[in-house]
């Protein structure tokens, strides 16, 4: 399982990027796009944002939850109240694995399980808070890109720890 | 980062279920691989006019193009307004379709009766003098694509309707029989089976052109398209020419490009014989013998008894019990006709009313007589019919356009014969069939009792008396497992046969009715490929109701019924062909639907390309027609909210890549241009440049288009990383050795202004004499 964390600001402009692998399962946490691709993840992130668009008037909840699937890729999404979107975009690892039994429970295999979904909403949980504590700071003004090694590593380990 | 070496790494390596048909994708690599039949490695030298008039139907401006010899006047523009005007609401009202792009057109043309054409073998002669090989029914195929004046059909309530485009397709007896893995009950697809095992033994000529006007094969679709691609990349003034005349309905999506309009063309002619839909079944036979016949009584007899008990009785699962329609074809030139009148009143007292006397002149008609007329070309061949011709047309080395001429006096005749038959004979007969049929058979089945029975039968009560005789593996089903057909007397075939001519006669309301009854039956006697053919349709004909249909209702049906219909041709019965007829008719169909269809028709296009059940054109294509989905998706407000214009530009910059892979550049720089202009529409319009990734993919793939198009300017530009471009040149000219012109540009000639001149300068740097009949293309 691969993912691409993205935070897109309100002129639809990137903010914040970081790409990691899972971590659970023996997963060495590094991220397994091809490297040819690797400009898929941004437009397929981009074309989501339609999505977002419409789904964000729906319900009053922060977390939209999978919002859209390009192929194997699954976009999760969660807007903080300054309409600034968090997306994740999560493309399971080509079921070529033998051990199925096990991996069918895991999150890797199931990107739209309950399981998957609380674990993604518990990572968006985190990033929010560092998120907020990180844009706190007074030289920092809207739409403006993140370059924080701090908020990165809180949102490695958040990753880590949850995905 | 250049997308050369792009292997599409995006789409899943390899799905279960996906065709072989789906090849590597590498820039540059197609003309060595797909197209490996010997099409594609004939020279493109001869293209004189005779050539490019086959390529019309897509190198022509739409708007111009008449499809019916009357010519109608009315432009395309119009029509095309009143169709989007028409769908801003969710699941509105659809209005009538009336272009020829329109896939409901497109529909009601590709499924219609077929008549089969037995004659005797002096009425062979006769055509044969007149100039055509194929005998009777390749004369009156294309008069019955279109029908002279009004047909009225009258419903299953008794309500009349006129269809204006009602169209019969004129078959020779025993076309369309499905060769390869046919069923073992027939004799015929035996026969087939044996000439596809050895090769060394000589196939007889009418056995290959009958398999030639048989579609329903992926392959040759892709190889024909190719080939109308490939003929606009070599002329592309006048896809340019037709770019400009279309500029301000381009941004319609109701307008498909042409190589898409023909790619469904083809995938719905040359519909193959098959027992799990009875469309390409005979609804009638018209048994001809001339007025040369010594003995033509006798004869229309034995061509009767053929037709039905001989040599050319049609396999097991087709109901044998078809009109049958006698013509007398009078010689004009060389015979009397009274006498022929006195044999048509001797025919008229044997055979009842389904009489025709069809006078034609005998001899050969050329274009310099006086009332001489081309004959017109058809609409609904078959793709290796279409190929087969282009490719003798390239052969020949004259430049004189040969086509077939008739006389005027005969097109009336014929047209007349043509209208008689279906309003007097045909549509009535099929009219008593439906009534009948619905009557004795399926209204029982739809009452009380029916269901009962349908129930007694899931759950096995009683009727066991009847389960020994029906083999081994069914209860007491009707359906014969081990051949894999229903008797064409069991009730499901009688109704599978009633819904289909509802479909024919387009009364959807019944066929749908009919159709959904059909799943349940089909999925409990697991007879997988009608059960797919009988979703795939019940989901068309309730697309073709013209009634709103709310979300919920599409997603319990024609949801239910596209996934079942596909899972099933796909997974069950690996018929790719079905399930991209399913799929691309229930995608387009619910893409007129406006609204949050379009979503859903965007997601059965992207389902067809996940399956990979095309190939590398239809890929391309298919792309093309799911940006196409998701541009039809209106906003609302002046925000745009709810429009899905980021989707549809990404499937255009997909779209293009694709072509850009196979080599067709005029289609690439179209889409890039259409890309270009959806992210213009956003409200802030440089987003996607702060994506690093993404703005440098589309950059370069608009610079390798430039430079595809115009190569000097790459060469003589300062630009950045050089060496890079003028490797993805290198390769690019790789491929395209078929292609002279190009490699002569390539070649550092003095830079050449403009486009159109290209070609014809590589014709002459090549020194080859037969070019400069080319240069008469360009004026």
């Amino acid at each position: 399982m691969s993912y691409y964390f993205a935070i897109i600001g309100t002129q639809d402009n990137p903010l914040f990027e970081y790409e990691f692998g899972t971590s659970k399962q023996g997963g060495d946490g590094i991220a397994r796009f091809p490297e040819q691709a690797r400009h898929m993840n941004q437009f397929i992130v981009h074309s989501s944002l339609d999505i977002v668009e419409e789904v964000q008037w729906g319900g009053g909840q922060m977390y939209l939850k999978c919002i859209d699937r390009f192929y194997n890729n699954y976009v999760s999404c969660f807007i903080t109240g300054g309409n600034v979107k968090f997306f994740l975009l999560h493309a399971p690892s080509q079921p070529a694995v033998a051990n199925t039994t096990r991996a069918s429970t895991s999150i890797a295999a199931n990107p739209t399980s309950p399981q998957t979904e609380e674990a993604i909403k518990q990572f968006f949980a985190e990033v929010y808070e560092n998120w907020v504590k990180t844009i706190m700071n007074p030289f920092y003004q809207v739409n403006m890109e993140v370059k924080s090694p701090v908020f990165r590593g809180r949102v490695a380990a958040a990753g880590k720890k949850y995905l | 980062m250049t997308p050369s070496s792009n292997a599409s790494p995006f789409e899943p390596a390899d799905s279960p279920g996906s065709s072989s048909l789906r090849l590597p994708k590498l820039r540059g690599s197609l003309d060595s691989q797909s197209m490996s039949s010997s099409i594609s490695t004939l020279p493109y030298r001869n293209s004189n006019a005779s050539v490019s008039s086959l390529f019309a139907s897509t190198s022509t401006p739409t708007g111009s193009r008449s499809v019916s010899p009357s010519g109608n006047g009315t432009p395309s523009r119009m029509m095309s307004g009143s169709v989007f005007g028409g769908l801003s609401g969710d699941g509105n009202q659809l209005s009538p379709a009336d272009r020829p792009e329109d896939p409901r057109s497109l529909i009601t043309q590709a499924f219609v009766p077929h008549i089969a054409v037995h004659t005797s073998v002096d009425t062979k002669e006769l055509v044969k003098d007149k100039g055509f090989k194929g005998g009777l029914w390749e004369l009156l195929r294309p008069f019955g694509e279109r029908i002279q004046g009004k047909v009225t059909v009258r419903d299953s309530v008794g309500a009349g309707k006129t269809w204006e485009d009602f169209a019969v397709r004129f078959v020779e007896l025993g076309d369309g029989l499905e060769l390869p893995e046919a069923v073992s009950g027939s004799r015929k697809s035996a026969e087939g089976r044996i000439v596809a095992a050895n090769g060394t033994k000589p196939i007889p000529g009418s056995v290959i052109a009958k398999r030639m006007r048989t579609g329903g094969d992926i392959t040759p679709i892709e190889t024909l398209v190719d080939r109308h691609l490939s003929y606009a990349e070599e002329f592309p003034s006048m896809s340019g020419e037709e770019f400009f005349n279309l500029k301000d309905s381009q941004r319609s999506p109701d307008v498909p490009s042409p190589f898409y309009t023909l790619y469904l063309r083809r995938l719905l002619s040359g519909l193959p014989l098959a027992p799990h839909e009875t469309f390409s079944h005979p609804v009638a036979c018209v048994i001809a013998i001339s007025s040369r016949n010594t003995n033509p009584i006798e004869t229309l007899r034995n061509l009767y008894d053929e037709s039905s008990r001989g040599a050319k009785r049609l396999p097991l699962w087709v109901n044998n019990e078809y009109l049958r329609y006698y013509v007398l074809v009078h010689d004009e030139e060389r015979d009397d006709i009274t006498k022929s009148m006195t044999l048509f009143e001797q025919m008229k007292r044997h055979f009842g009313l389904h009489c025709h006397l069809l006078r034609l002149r005998s001899s050969e008609c050329v274009a310099t007589d006086d009332d001489s007329i081309q004959l017109p070309r058809c609409e609904w061949l078959a793709a290796p019919e279409e190929l087969a011709e282009i490719q003798t047309r390239e052969s020949q080395e004259d430049i004189e356009i040969s086509y077939p001429c008739i006389y005027e006096s005969d097109t009336t005749a014929i047209k007349t014969f043509i209208r008689e038959m279906v309003t007097q004979s045909i549509v009535p007969s099929m009219e008593r069939c439906v009534v009948t049929w619905n009557d004795q058979v399926a209204s029982r089945r739809r009452g009380i009792s029916g269901r009962f029975i349908s129930m007694s039968k899931k759950w096995a009560f009683g009727g066991s008396s009847r389960s020994s005789s029906n083999g081994p593996t069914s209860s007491n089903s009707n359906y014969d497992a081990l051949q894999g057909f229903y008797r064409p007397d069991a009730p499901e075939a009688v109704m599978r046969k009633l819904a289909d001519y509802a479909f024919m006669l387009r009364d959807w309301k019944l066929a749908y009715s009919t159709y959904d009854l059909l799943r349940t039956d089909f999925n409990n006697d697991k007879a997988w490929k009608y059960h797919a053919a009988a979703n795939e349709m019940a989901a068309v004909s309730q697309l073709m109701m013209p009634q709103a249909i709310s979300s919920k209702v599409r997603s319990e049906t024609i949801d239910q019924m596209l996934e079942t219909s596909s899972y099933s041709y796909i997974t069950r019965c690996g018929a790719t062909y079905g399930a991209l007829r399913s799929l691309a008719l229930g995608m387009e169909l619910l893409r007129l639907r406006g609204g949050s269809a379009t979503e859903d028709a965007a997601r059965w296009g992207t389902r067809l390309l996940e399956n990979k059940v095309v190939g590398v054109v239809g890929d391309a294509l298919f792309k093309e027609r799911v940006s196409a989905c998701y541009a039809s998706k209106k906003g609302a407000g002046s925000e745009l909210w709810g429009s899905r214009t980021r989707k549809s530009a990404l499937w255009s910059i997909l779209a293009a890549d694709a072509w850009l892979t196979l080599g067709k550049i005029q289609q690439s720089k179209q889409r890039v241009e259409e890309a270009n202009g959806k992210y213009g529409m956003l409200t802030n319009q440089d987003s996607l440049s702060h994506f690093a990734h993404a703005n440098e993919f589309l950059e370069a793939l608009q610079r390798e288009v430039q430079l595809a198009l115009y190569p000097e300017s790459g060469i003589e530009g300062p630009g950045q990383g050089d060496d890079l471009i003028d490797t993805s040149i290198g390769e690019e000219s790789e491929a395209f050795v078929s292609r002279p012109h190009r490699r002569s540009v390539m070649g550092q000639v003095a830079p050449l202004a403009n486009l159109e001149s290209a070609p014809l300068h590589g014709a002459l740097l090549e020194g080859n004499g037969e070019e400069t009949p080319r240069a008469d293309q360009f004026e």
